[in-house]
């Protein structure tokens, strides 16, 4: 299984903090989230993806700890047991 | 010095923890929404020194949560003001003032216990940490409305601020604060930065985040 860990406006838009999603060979961070949002009746991958398609700037994607930018962005492979967290910060003071 | 102005809290922490705190020096990166009330209770609690770096002049939406500061300052300069006011809070503390704004040309000062990222804005932040000595503590705080983060990073231990935070960009225009969610926020700061001053920080390479509208609490590992 697949970890998702939703913070902050992503977690209060779908109103759940957490998500499972089963682990098939091949998967990509996109595949995940396509799977997650086929699993989650709410639409949320608008707020993650911008029109292309990339990820949108202001939320950080993280695979293990790590942001996706770093990596492969949302072509980077996700493994069983993997944990993926998409987290919203805040930049006011 | 009033010998038992510190009574109160001895008596949760003891005086061996007050005598650290009255003995280390931080940096507060900013003086507006976080910095102030983060600067005053560090003050309160008898730091022995802070540093403090702006460049901002009060103005009258900055009065909502800018807790140093009154209806008297508005177009003043905040780094004197904030001098002023922490001065006559506690004039025990050391208060060296650091005029200009934070990016890559930033000094940070050396022989400082940690930095307080009180920073609006994500340039300023990742130049900030950029400037880091290794091994120097810095407590990051940010939130927007409702929502808010913590998370404590070591330079040159931790994974890079600007490495975790890739990606996060300013948001056009101004960002919602009110005045509850931002001494929250703060407050919350002060005590992590007392944990590091004590060398028993509980976020390192953790970031709590905290959603106001139904105080849920929930933590990032980074």
């Amino acid at each position: 299984m697949i970890q998702i860990q939703f913070f902050s406006l992503i977690r209060m838009l779908l109103k759940q903090d957490a998500a499972e999603i089963p682990w098939e060979a091949g998967d990509t961070v996109q595949s995940v989230l396509e799977k997650t949002q086929a699993k989650i009746v709410t639409p949320f991958l608008h707020k993650l993806l911008d029109e292309q398609g990339e990820p949108h700037t202001g939320t950080i994607i993280m695979v293990n700890r790590k942001n996706i930018l770093h990596l492969q962005g949302l072509q980077t492979p996700v493994a069983d047991k993997d944990v993926l967290a998409f987290f919203p910060p805040g930049a006011g003071g | 010095m009033v010998t038992d102005r510190y009574a109160r809290q001895v008596l949760h922490w003891g005086a061996e923890k007050q005598k650290i705190i009255e003995e280390s020096s931080l940096l507060i990166a900013g003086v507006g929404g976080l910095g102030a009330t983060v600067s005053q209770l560090l003050v309160r609690a008898g730091i022995g020194r802070l540093f403090l770096v702006d460049d901002g002049r009060l103005d009258w939406p900055d009065l909502n949560r800018q807790t140093l500061y009154g209806e008297n300052d508005v177009g003043r300069a905040k780094l004197p003001l904030a001098k002023e006011r922490l001065n006559q809070i506690n004039s025990a503390t050391e208060i060296v003032e650091m005029q200009g704004r934070i990016d890559e040309s930033f000094q940070v000062p050396k022989a400082i216990d940690g930095v307080a990222d009180c920073l609006d804005n994500y340039q300023s932040r990742f130049a900030l940490y950029n400037g880091l000595a290794t091994g120097t503590y810095f407590v990051h705080g940010g939130l927007d409305g409702d929502h808010g983060q913590l998370l404590t990073l070591v330079a040159g231990e931790s994974q890079a601020f600007g490495t975790i935070f890739a990606g996060a960009v300013q948001p056009q225009g101004s960002i919602p604060v009110t005045p509850d969610n931002v001494v929250i926020i703060a407050g919350l700061m002060a005590n992590e930065l007392f944990s590091v001053l004590w060398k028993t920080p509980k976020l390192l390479n953790r970031c709590l985040v905290i959603s106001l509208a139904d105080f849920h609490i929930s933590f990032l590992d980074v």
